[in-house]
């Protein structure tokens, strides 16, 4: 529950980075970002975290991020 | 493949006051408990809580503590707009199912981590996972009926 997680932001200033020039290409779909590099982009959250987890295995932090040009804001009324 | 069919039925009052109640276990998901046991990392049998069937939520919520003792990834942030907790906070990856149930559970999907004001939940169900449904309540009766 570390919203300072480290590794995390660090996976999400590279999404920042890309976010444009990835939202061309891949649009809506799951991208998964660790160790400083994009790993692939999938097409639902469950294969992205299958993904990562194959890549980066259970003890190491990956982001895994749907590819929005604007952050989506989730509400609670 | 046939629809299944659920109905929680509860009393007209309760329904009103409490909202629709379900049953929902959470744990991590399946494939990454057998990825972390692996290599020796432990992780808790899946919790069973009552969750509050959330239309006004757009993603399913829990509270971070449930996070924590289910060892749930963490997976990234989320933007939340919510009465009382608006801000940023941690999105992780759970498994949920409906043991007792019809409906199909998710192995993996995400939900954020966020104090819930509305006690005694510590899950609210949140439009995500009713996409897959059809959804009708029946403030007469007290019933709420999910078909999938």
């Amino acid at each position: 529950m570390d919203i300072e997680n480290k590794e995390l932001s660090a996976a999400f200033a590279v999404f920042e980075q890309n976010r444009a020039e990835w939202f061309r290409t891949h649009a809506n779909e799951f991208v998964v970002v660790g160790d400083g590099a994009m790993v692939g982009f999938y097409s639902d959250y469950e294969s992205a975290l299958k993904a990562g987890l194959q890549r980066f295995g259970a003890k190491k932090q990956f982001l895994v991020k749907q590819v929005c040009l604007e952050e989506p804001v989730f509400v609670i009324y | 493949m046939k629809d299944a069919v659920l109905k929680l039925s509860f009393t007209p009052i309760t329904l009103q006051q409490d909202g629709p109640r379900i049953y929902v276990s959470i744990s991590t998901a399946p494939f990454e408990l057998k990825e972390g046991r692996a290599v020796g990392l432990d992780f808790p049998e899946p919790i069973q809580i009552t969750a509050l069937l959330d239309t006004g939520a757009s993603i399913t919520v829990i509270n971070p503590q449930l996070a924590q003792t289910c060892k749930l990834r963490q997976t990234g942030f989320a933007e939340l707009l919510a009465a009382g907790s608006s801000g940023r906070y941690p999105e992780h990856a759970a498994a949920i199912s409906f043991p007792r149930y019809g409906p199909r559970g998710f192995e993996a999907i995400k939900v954020v981590a966020c104090p819930i004001v509305r006690q005694p939940y510590s899950c609210l169900i949140g439009r995500d996972v009713m996409t897959r449904w059809a959804l009708t309540y029946d403030g007469v009766g007290g019933h709420v009926t999910i078909t999938e």
